[in-house]
């Protein structure tokens, strides 16, 4: 049951989206967030929703497939748009309510706001493979390691942690056939006696976790892992000329919204 | 011809830090450039403290360790030591570092500063080695028990070291997985001149070794080629170990008034034995 989980949900492809490189990629979203906090009028939105769905289209990514990743956060949404409907002042839309128009037209922004948020870092996940994210994220921070940041350690535990995910999951399904074996019950009773029912496994599965990570840390020592310092990569990243075509495309974008801001539109 | 010597351990006594026991109490040996040796002992005899003293992972409490002639203890020389010397673990999972074979492949020669082609042929070569080319592309976490350790193997040889130790790299594995590291840890040593060195508690592992080192509670108490030890029956039963099966049973034979070779470890000759006295009977 725990197999299905998928973590990072990168869909493999071969489409420009995917070829991209990783920094590309993370700096158009910054990007996109930078341009949709700027967008004001119904007019910018419309402008991001519509390169949203260019890039899905580019990538391939199927609509259903974004809003299977929207559902979780149907919650925050709904709040939101409640919150924004009956919290803001203005002219009611029927004498004696507390709902204005005001207040319908921004929950209407908030909501679609939120949902463009998410399906753009979305896209992100989507198309690039967990490895080259954390690869063009230490590419893209290292000039922070001027500043004693360490940004080498930080994407080499990002990378490990992506790892060892699989490894995990098949010895917490070891463990749960273990304890099921001899009589132990997660799936009935309250939320409270399901959770007590976690903590067998949950113990086994950390004394082992550091038993790893200690066999491991052995391993990386003999294999000469020695910090940052002078390691060359095998797989060099490099940008192309569709990482600069997409990226001044992105500030073309972002330079054009924030116009539209400063004139009103 | 004369081999060189490439590993010398010089009376080494270890003791784990926060025990009082000795793990090791004063081991001397030489390994002999391009030879299989075996180290064979029961569970907390100290093979795997012996092994993590090859490549500097355990610096001698006492005592020397050198490698090429470089000491382990000096501090400087700690990386070219572990180039030098290969290690592989018991659990494949837990020193598979990457999401792809090939990725985890290039994790010791990136380590080493090795520039990209020369990393991607050495990769290329290392997984040609071990006959894991197919897979890799493939995620470690897929790959049966033998094929992981198979990579791991190749992780080790991108380093491209002269010696190989192994810690019971066979243990966690199936039959079928055990004889396709086994072949290739033997391809390695006849073929390419590479001195392995395996720790095992498999009998069965060590015969085809040039020579066998079979440790006790941190102490040496049997070196020789495995005829010669393996021939002492009783003395392997007191140590808590056993000969291979065909060696047992024609001293059990020899036991019972016949007179067969002692120093026989394989089944065919065994049989071949056997069968010839039948005749003649």
């Amino acid at each position: 049951m725990l197999k299905d989980i998928t973590l990072g949900q990168y869909f493999p492809g071969d489409t420009v989206v995917h070829r991209l490189d990783p920094r590309t990629k993370l700096l158009l979203v910054v990007i996109y967030i930078v341009a949709l906090f700027a967008a004001s009028s119904w007019i910018t939105y419309a402008l991001v929703l519509l390169a949203v769905l260019c890039c899905m289209a580019l990538g391939h990514i199927s609509p259903g497939n974004m809003f299977k990743g929207l559902k979780p956060m149907l919650f925050i949404i709904i709040l939101t748009a409640a919150l924004n409907v009956f919290y803001t002042q203005g002219t009611p839309i029927l004498p004696g309510w507390k709902i204005t128009w005001e207040g319908i037209d921004r929950a209407a922004k908030m909501v679609l706001r939120i949902m463009l948020l998410i399906t753009g870092t979305f896209l992100l996940t989507y198309t690039t493979s967990p490895i080259a994210l954390t690869d063009g994220l230490e590419k893209l921070l290292s000039p922070l390691k001027k500043w004693k940041v360490p940004v080498h350690e930080m994407t080499m535990m990002m990378s490990m942690a992506l790892r060892f995910i699989p490894t995990l999951i098949e010895e917490t399904d070891k463990i749960m056939s273990a304890q099921k074996a001899r009589g132990a019950d997660f799936e009935t009773g309250s939320l409270i006696q399901r959770a007590k029912a976690l903590i067998p496994i949950l113990v086994p599965l950390f004394v082992s976790a550091f038993q790893r990570a200690d066999d491991l840390a052995v391993a990386m020592e003999c294999r000469c892992y020695h910090g940052g310092e002078g390691r060359t990569r095998m797989k060099v990243l490099t940008f192309a000329r569709r990482d600069y075509i997409a990226l001044t495309l992105g500030v073309v974008f972002l330079i054009a919204v924030i116009l539209m801001r400063k004139c009103g539109i | 011809m004369k081999q060189e010597t490439i590993i010398t351990f010089d009376n080494v006594h270890y003791t784990y830090p926060e025990e009082t026991a000795e793990t090791l109490c004063g081991i001397t040996m030489q390994v002999k450039k391009g030879s299989f040796v075996a180290v064979l002992g029961i569970n907390g005899s100290g093979k795997s403290s012996l092994a993590k003293h090859m490549n500097a992972i355990l610096t001698p409490s006492e005592g020397k360790v050198t490698v090429y002639g470089m000491d382990t203890a000096d501090e400087e020389l700690t990386l070219e030591i572990r180039r030098n010397v290969g290690m592989v673990f018991q659990n494949p999972d837990n020193q598979i570092v990457a999401n792809v074979v090939e990725d985890d492949v290039a994790f010791a020669p990136e380590n080493l500063g090795v520039p990209t082609e020369e990393i991607r042929r050495r990769v290329n070569d290392a997984l040609a080695q071990v006959g894991m080319e197919e897979f890799q592309k493939h995620a470690p976490h897929l790959l049966s028990g033998g094929q992981k350790q198979r990579v791991a193997i190749a992780g080790v040889l991108a380093m491209q070291p002269d010696i190989i130790v192994l810690d019971e790299p066979t243990a966690m594995l199936d039959p079928q997985g055990r004889r396709d590291v086994l072949a290739t840890v033997k391809r390695l040593c006849r073929e390419k001149g590479m001195t392995v060195i395996l720790i095992t508690h498999h009998m069965e592992e060590c015969v085809e070794a040039d020579s066998l080192i079979i440790l006790d509670a941190g102490r040496i108490v049997e070196t020789g080629s495995p005829k010669e030890v393996f021939s002492q029956v009783e003395r392997m039963k007191m140590l808590g170990l056993s000969s291979p099966e065909p060696t047992c049973l024609l001293h059990e034979l020899n036991d019972e008034g016949f007179s067969f070779p002692t120093d026989v470890l394989d089944a065919e000759t065994c049989a071949e034995l056997i069968a010839k006295e039948l005749n003649h009977g």
